[in-house]
């Protein structure tokens, strides 16, 4: 745990645009008002905490309620209401805000900037999902949750099947969030661009940032077919529009393609940073370089284009007709090819290297094979005929949790257990947070592994109970205890970080001797980020000061 | 207000333009999506008021030259804002702001003719098609005219002193790109409609 | 026998598909072991210890890249195939004048099946001949719903505006559950279906007695009480009993209700107490399903089961 070496002096770089640098203000208001795009990348962390707990807690209900056949734990409408939220508030309210808030906290850092592009812009976005995420929540008091599932299909979710506002909320609170990723992905790519430290080229940016980079663009293109969509949906609903709504003309399918459009880059969207997380944290604590750092780049721009061109893998059972099942059978297989690339030069960087497995590098490399099972299952569903039968089963279930929670929050939990220190200025326990792994690994298991041969059987997704066909009782009890375990490793990850904050150990500069120019400063950084910066000769200028032996920029990297 | 930064930068992009032109990127992926929907439901009509029947290509046709000279005198304002040239550059600006008023004038009595004749939102598919991609594209000439008016204000108060504005360029930006996606949207829904 | 089983007594049409999992699985199987062989191996073998404490960076090596670049292409490719194949038996195609021996129309929750040759309607439980394939035309009533009897074959959904087809075919004969598996609201969770496949002389049988007309009310006791409250309550607004005055279209046909398996597409099975509990109140039974509760008194729940359960 060694702090980072004197360094000669250089003018700390990379200002942004004029105009009044604020100083932050202390105490509450100080948060409120803040402008620092490390504290607003906090409170995307907090919100996203906050409601990874909510929606923890709907999994769970949902999961008591399928623990025993023609369960009464909740009403039909219940548990739909609930289900629609579990999802919709995961993906955007925990996965796309914990990754913005890691992206926002962490860009300037590691490029040598002091701030974003655009910090009262960047305040801008927080605020718009904090609004958005309590505007959909108010919808269960406002007469009902939405409850026609989290892509809501047409004419399910027009009126008058969905009579209730719950969707109305849904497309609103929806529309807002996707204003505030927009503008935050301006203010990334601008800063990104425009706002590296001397020396910092694009072939020298850390991975995390890369990748963080790819997902804006991602944003950018995804997020207005969303908006296009929701706003569609609003003007059938509200002012008697007839886009999906086919009695009076309109299209059904119009819906789930403009949907996917959007919905198919959003899930790389939401797992592109983490892959990013990933490959900040396997090499430092395999004490290697990344192996492979122009394929790994080079297969995100792969996985980036080749996700515009799939989405109609998720309708491959409503009737498009054999060609064009085809036509996206082949892009939902190739993407599968990037994705491999960089599972195996993660392995690589670890083969050869000197392992601590921290927590951190505990779940980066269960991600590795939790991920792998998620995208494998993906292959299955790409040779179409098998989507046939197991799409819209648990099956898929089992599918999407692989690859979101064993791939994005797998991923997010090792790159809390890294970044922490960074950010509070302390350590959080090792011990409990290899605790946290072990029932995580098992509990997640537990609920998901079974979840395949439930859908298998034939239990098709989002039903709030079943019957007592053989085996269906038994899996789906094995699968809710595992869930139930899952929830004891989140309370004591919340435990872990309420005592470290309070009362972890200091964490210096660098406690993990890593290389890139986060490192380089306290913990937590001051305002401006830097005093001085390290030379910056290649992708690692804090290792080539520690090893001026052996320095990256010797090896024309 | 707009002072740059001196401190040293290591790649020099012009933060404010390269903002804005992300942000019509996004916008221009936004109306993709709508003018697909206008696409894929035209000719679906089989009862009702459609494209051919109910809109007028030449009418609107001239409100239109209006809203695309105004991107010329924005850029004519620009132009004699960077030469120094500050009542020239404010004439244009309020020349711009005229031309588009006209425009959304000439739309708005487009649409309430269309709807005397019972061609609504709620009426089809095309009522509805139509309404939302040439309404979301009004709504942005709106805004855009806002914006133009504040710019004007400020220059009225004495402001732009320096002949060059990141607001100028980032509004003028935004006012290109709403006049020629409305020559796209013109060619699709009106010129369409007459075949 | 009520497996619900994607891998058991495949017919025929599901046959393929089964075949193309296991060549996938198999592959998939590989690739996990030699991902999480890998792992595990690298997680044992280079764990940090004193005397490695600077390994040798390794920053890449372009063949090894092509390697795992172009080796999963391969497997892909070989996946591809298999994949078509698979396509091509499963589903097999169909010329576009092509006309339906049978049209499933979805509602919100119940099916309903109309066997084009014979003019037979029927309701949630589909009797098959076994042996012959059958071309479906798939519709909706009302939102999307999705046609799927896992040991037969493909899922279909159905979309309204939007007619689909597929075959059925079942090879031998049997019970054959299935489900909706699009959600489509409240009560998507108990839209079941019954696929029943016989001998074709046994099918033609069941087919003839479907298309009997109840030839007289019940003559006396409970049942006639029964068939006469039916008229006067409006049940005919909404479902049909050949050769009464019943003829709604709304919900399920209810001629042969009798001698159906379940109730309320699945919901329970079909005996007079469960018939009794869901008349006192559907929305108890099944909330939010279409059928209101009709406030009946115990002795009107009595007299209509009686008369339905004659319904045979």
């Amino acid at each position: 745990m060694s702090d980072v070496p004197y360094m000669p002096p250089m003018p700390a770089t990379a200002d942004h645009a004029g105009a009044t640098v604020e100083h932050e203000k202390a105490g509450l208001l100080g948060w409120l008002a803040t402008v620092d795009h490390k504290r607003i990348g906090i409170l995307y962390l907090l919100t996203s905490l906050v409601f990874f707990g909510v929606g923890g807690i709907e999994a769970l209900l949902m999961r008591i309620q399928l623990a025993r056949p023609n369960n009464s734990f909740l009403s039909p409408g219940e548990y739909n209401q609930i289900f629609t939220m579990h999802g919709t508030t995961m993906i955007f309210l925990v996965a796309m805000p914990a990754l913005t808030g890691m992206a926002n906290y962490l860009v300037p850092l590691m490029i040598g900037a002091k701030d974003v592009a655009f910090p009262r812009l960047n305040a801008f976005s927080f605020w718009l999902l904090a609004f958005g995420g309590l505007f959909l929540y108010f919808s269960f008091i406002a007469g009902g949750a939405p409850a026609a599932g989290w892509f809501s299909y047409a004419p399910l979710s027009e009126q008058p099947y969905s009579s209730t506002t719950g969707v109305d909320y849904y497309a609103i609170g929806l529309f807002v969030l996707g204003m505030g990723s927009i503008a935050a992905a301006i203010n990334l790519i601008v800063t990104i661009a425009g706002f590296r430290a001397v020396g910092l080229t694009i072939r020298r940016l850390p991975l995390f940032v890369w990748m963080v980079l790819v997902t804006q663009v991602l944003i950018l293109l995804a997020l207005p077919a969303l908006n296009a969509s929701l706003s569609m949906l609003l003007i059938d609903r509200l002012m008697n529009g007839h886009f999906f709504v086919s009695d009076s003309g309109g299209s059904a399918l119009l819906w789930q393609h403009f949907f996917w459009a959007f919905g198919h880059p959003e899930v790389y969207i939401v797992v592109l940073p983490a892959f990013g997380m990933i490959s900040e944290v396997i090499p430092v604590f395999s004490r290697k370089v990344i192996y492979g750092y122009e394929f790994v780049a080079a297969s995100t721009v792969a996985i980036a284009v080749l996700s515009f061109l799939v989405w109609a893998h998720h309708m491959f059972a409503v009737g498009l007709g054999h060609s064009i099942d085809v036509v996206f059978a082949i892009g939902s297989m190739l993407i599968a090819v990037p994705t491999g690339v960089k599972i195996f030069n993660w392995i690589a960087t670890m083969w050869g290297g000197s392992i601590r497995f921290t927590t951190s590098m505990l779940f980066a490399t269960g991600f590795l094979v939790m991920f792998t099972i998620g995208g494998l299952s993906g292959i299955s569903f790409a040779a179409f005929p098998i989507d046939w039968q197991v799409t819209d089963t648990y099956y898929l279930v089992a599918h999407l949790h692989y690859v979101l929670f064993g791939g994005t929050v797998f991923a997010i939990f090792a790159g809390v257990y890294y970044w922490f220190p960074k950010i509070s200025g302390r350590m959080l326990s090792e011990r409990l947070g290899k605790i946290h792994f072990w029932l995580m690994l098992v509990g997640f298991n537990m609920t998901f592994m079974v979840q395949h041969f439930m859908g298998l059987i034939g239990m098709p997704r989002r039903v709030f109970t079943y019957p007592d066909l053989p085996g269906w009782a038994a899996l789906n009890m094995t699968s809710t205890i595992g869930a139930v375990i899952m929830g004891i490793a989140v309370a004591i990850f919340l435990w872990n970080l309420i005592v470290s904050f309070v009362a972890g150990e200091p964490a210096g500069n660098n406690p993990w001797d890593a290389w890139t120019l986060e490192w380089a400063t306290t913990s937590p950084p001051p305002e401006h980020n830097f005093d001085l910066l390290p030379p910056i000769r290649s992708r690692r200028p804090l290792w080539d000061l520690a090893h001026p032996e052996d320095p990256d920029w010797k090896h024309g990297r | 207000m707009d002072a740059e930064s001196t401190v040293e930068r290591f790649v020099t992009v012009d933060t404010y333009q390269f903002a804005v032109t992300l942000f019509l990127i996004s916008e221009g992926a936004f109306f993709a999506f709508l003018i697909i929907a206008y696409v894929y439901f035209h000719g679906s009509m089989t009862s009702g008021p459609n494209a051919s029947s109910s809109l007028n290509p030449l009418k609107t046709g001239i409100y239109s030259v209006f809203l695309l000279a105004s991107s010329f005198t924005v850029s004519a304002a620009e132009r004699k804002l960077s030469s120094g040239r500050r009542r020239a550059f404010s004439g244009w600006l309020l020349t711009t702001i005229l031309l588009g008023a006209i425009f959304l004038v000439g739309q708005g009595r487009e649409y309430f003719n269309l709807y005397r004749a019972g061609v609504t939102v709620s009426r089809n598919v095309f009522g509805t098609s139509f309404f939302t991609l040439t309404g979301f594209h009004g709504l942005h000439v709106l805004l855009g005219l806002l914006a133009l008016c504040i710019l004007f204000a400020l220059a009225m108060r004495g402001d732009f002193q320096t002949g060059r504005s990141n607001a100028i360029r980032a509004v003028a930006l935004y006012w290109h790109f709403v006049d020629w996606i409305w020559v796209v949207i013109f060619f699709i829904v009106y010129v369409w409609a007459l075949f | 026998m009520q497996t619900d089983s994607s891998l058991l007594r495949d017919s025929v049409l599901a046959q393929p598909i089964s075949h193309l999992f296991l060549i996938v699985g198999i592959v998939m199987a590989a690739i996990f072991l030699l991902v999480t062989v890998l792992v595990v191996y690298v997680s044992f073998r280079y764990r940090d210890r004193a005397a490695n404490q600077f390994p040798r960076q390794e920053f890449g090596r372009t063949s090894l890249e092509i390697l795992w670049t172009v080796g999963p292409v391969v497997i892909l490719v070989f996946i591809f195939a298999a994949t078509i194949r698979a396509m091509k038996e499963s589903d097999p195609e169909f010329s576009a004048n092509q006309q339906p021996n049978l049209v499933i129309v979805a509602h919100q929750w119940w099916w309903e099946a109309r066997y084009m040759d014979s003019g037979v309607t029927a309701a949630n439980e589909i009797h098959l001949p076994v042996g012959k394939r059958l071309f479906v035309r798939l519709e909706s009533a009302d939102v999307i719903h999705d046609w799927w009897v896992p040991q037969l074959g493909r899922k279909m959904d159905a979309v309204p505006g939007h007619p689909n087809f597929l075959w059925l075919e079942a090879d031998s004969p049997g019970f054959y559950p299935g489900t909706c598996a699009e959600y489509c609201g409240a009560e998507h969770a108990w839209m079941r279906i019954g696929v029943i496949a016989e001998a074709e002389p046994d099918f033609e049988h069941w087919a003839q007695r479907q298309l009997e007309v109840p030839s007289k009310l019940p003559s006396g006791g409970d049942a006639a009480q029964g068939a006469e409250l039916f008229q006067q309550l409006t049940c005919g607004n909404c479902h049909t009993i050949a050769g009464t005055s019943a003829q709604g279209k709304i919900g399920p046909d209810l001629t042969h209700i009798g001698g159906r398996l379940t109730l309320a597409a699945g919901r329970f099975q079909n005996t007079p107490t469960n018939l009794a509990l869901w008349l006192t109140d559907p929305q108890a039974v099944k909330p939010d399903s279409h059928m209101p509760n009709f406030q009946l008194t115990d002795p009107q729940v009595r007299q209509l089961t009686a008369y339905l359960e004659t319904l045979q």
